[in-house]
């Protein structure tokens, strides 16, 4: 397909396969959520886990829409239905903008169109969710403090506060990125399998 | 319902307003950590509720705002420790997502999609973010039912294990695929990508009752920045 300006224009078929998609992504990505509410290392670990079962509907859309912004569009919707439950802060909106520009810079190095591409790009983009438990680090005394006046006894805070060390900094950093990969092969394999033969992508 | 329907259709509250009070709430359920203001964040948004028809949601999330209190500060300084902490990350983000919720409810419940994306393109928000936004809100509740009629048909065939994960997901892609070709030959048929500046057979408009909503929200988030 020769590149030309109007064919990079996102499309109307292309803007409804976006938005589709990103129900099915949100809606994987809330259930992890909820689970996250059960136990701190559940949702140390939610952005990971999100990586890991999202990969499916993410890499699907960008083998469908290859184009600028596709990426960008299912950031917007998932933090504007995050903002509509009232679990948006100021970190997540930092580090969404942040995954989604690094993720629409990689697809666009890479021509949209490469699975390694896509699956870096993929992996930034999980990286956007690890601004709902950052807040531990970034604001660590002001979230015990907060968290102690709530009545929570002691030995299990410092099971908390344990958790909240740096190297689990890394771990939560380093876990979605990894599990991303992980996760667009399942996509890939999945496609080989399934998607192709009933001729999605 | 037919265009003349909706013209009639009274909307208890401005969409642009509720847009707004949604995002008052997510300040004020961030900022805030006095009993007094969450309780007149509570008070405010069940006289909203009820105010525009929702009075049984508003008993409901009463009940609930009034369970999550008693269980914070009465039961659990009895239940043992493990249990008590691993249900207070829970019960915090209710507390917090309360007012949201309601004004969720409001939107959810009385004011139409299609009052929502007028609001949306008054304010000017880019089309390329308005169509994907609608569908997305449009598709969830098809994700639902889909997965329904995917765990019906893997009872049938008894399939467990790994395979459970591979038999919802590849269905539910394909669907989804499906519904999204389906859905773009709808649209483009309608127009969808014609450029000209979209019109509107309905209209919004304030009233009285959205300015007295909407200071009430301000003087809620002044509140929470001083206390």
């Amino acid at each position: 397909m020769p590149e030309t300006k109007q064919s990079r224009i996102l499309k109307g078929k292309e803007l409804i396969t976006i938005g589709i998609f990103s129900a099915i992504y949100f809606a994987i990505n809330f259930l992890f959520m909820l689970l996250g509410a059960f136990h701190p290392i559940m949702w140390i670990f939610m952005p990971a886990f999100i990586a890991l079962f999202t990969g499916i509907p993410f890499m699907i859309m960008t083998a469908k829409v290859q184009k600028p912004f596709a990426v960008a569009i299912m950031g917007a919707i998932t933090a504007l239905i995050y903002f509509a439950t009232g679990q948006f802060t100021m970190v997540i909106l930092i580090t969404f903008v942040t995954s989604c520009t690094l993720a629409e810079i990689c697809r666009r190095a890479t021509k949209y169109n490469s699975f390694w591409g896509n699956t870096l790009a993929f992996a930034f983009f999980s990286l956007g969710m690890t601004g709902s438990p950052l807040p531990v680090w970034l604001f660590r005394d002001d979230f015990f403090a907060q968290i102690r006046d709530q009545g929570i006894p002691a030995d299990y805070l410092v099971s908390i506060e344990s958790l909240a060390s740096t190297e689990m900094l890394f771990a939560m950093l380093a876990a979605p990125f990894l599990l991303a990969i992980i996760g667009s092969f399942i996509a890939k394999a999945l496609t080989k399998k399934h998607f192709k033969k009933a001729g999605i992508v | 319902m037919s265009v003349k329907d909706i013209k009639k259709t009274n909307l208890p509250i401005d969409p642009r307003s509720a847009i707004l009070l949604l995002f008052i709430a997510n300040v004020v359920g961030f900022m805030q950590d006095s009993l007094l203001v969450e309780f007149a964040t509570f008070t405010a948004l069940t006289i909203l509720l009820v105010y525009c028809g929702c009075v049984r949601q508003g008993l409901k999330w009463g009940l609930i705002f009034g369970l999550v209190l008693a269980l914070q500060y009465h039961i659990f300084l009895i239940v043992p420790p493990f249990v008590a902490a691993s249900f207070t990350v829970l019960f915090v983000y209710i507390r917090k997502m309360l007012p949201c919720l309601m004004i969720g409810t409001i939107i959810v419940r009385k004011i139409h999609m299609r009052y929502l994306l007028l609001a949306l393109r008054k304010w000017r928000v880019p089309q390329k973010l308005i169509i994907p936004l609608s569908v997305t809100l449009r598709y969830f509740p098809a994700i639902k039912e889909e997965i329904m009629h995917i765990r019906d048909a893997m009872k049938l065939r008894r399939i467990n294990g790994i395979e459970r994960f591979e038999c919802l997901v590849v269905p539910l892609i394909v669907s989804a695929a499906g519904t999204a070709e389906e859905l773009a030959a709808a649209a483009v048929t309608r127009g969808i990508d014609n450029p000209v500046k979209k019109t509107s057979a309905v209209d919004i408009r304030f009233s009285p009752i959205d300015y007295i909503s909407l200071a009430a929200g301000v003087l809620l988030v002044g509140a929470a920045f001083c206390l």
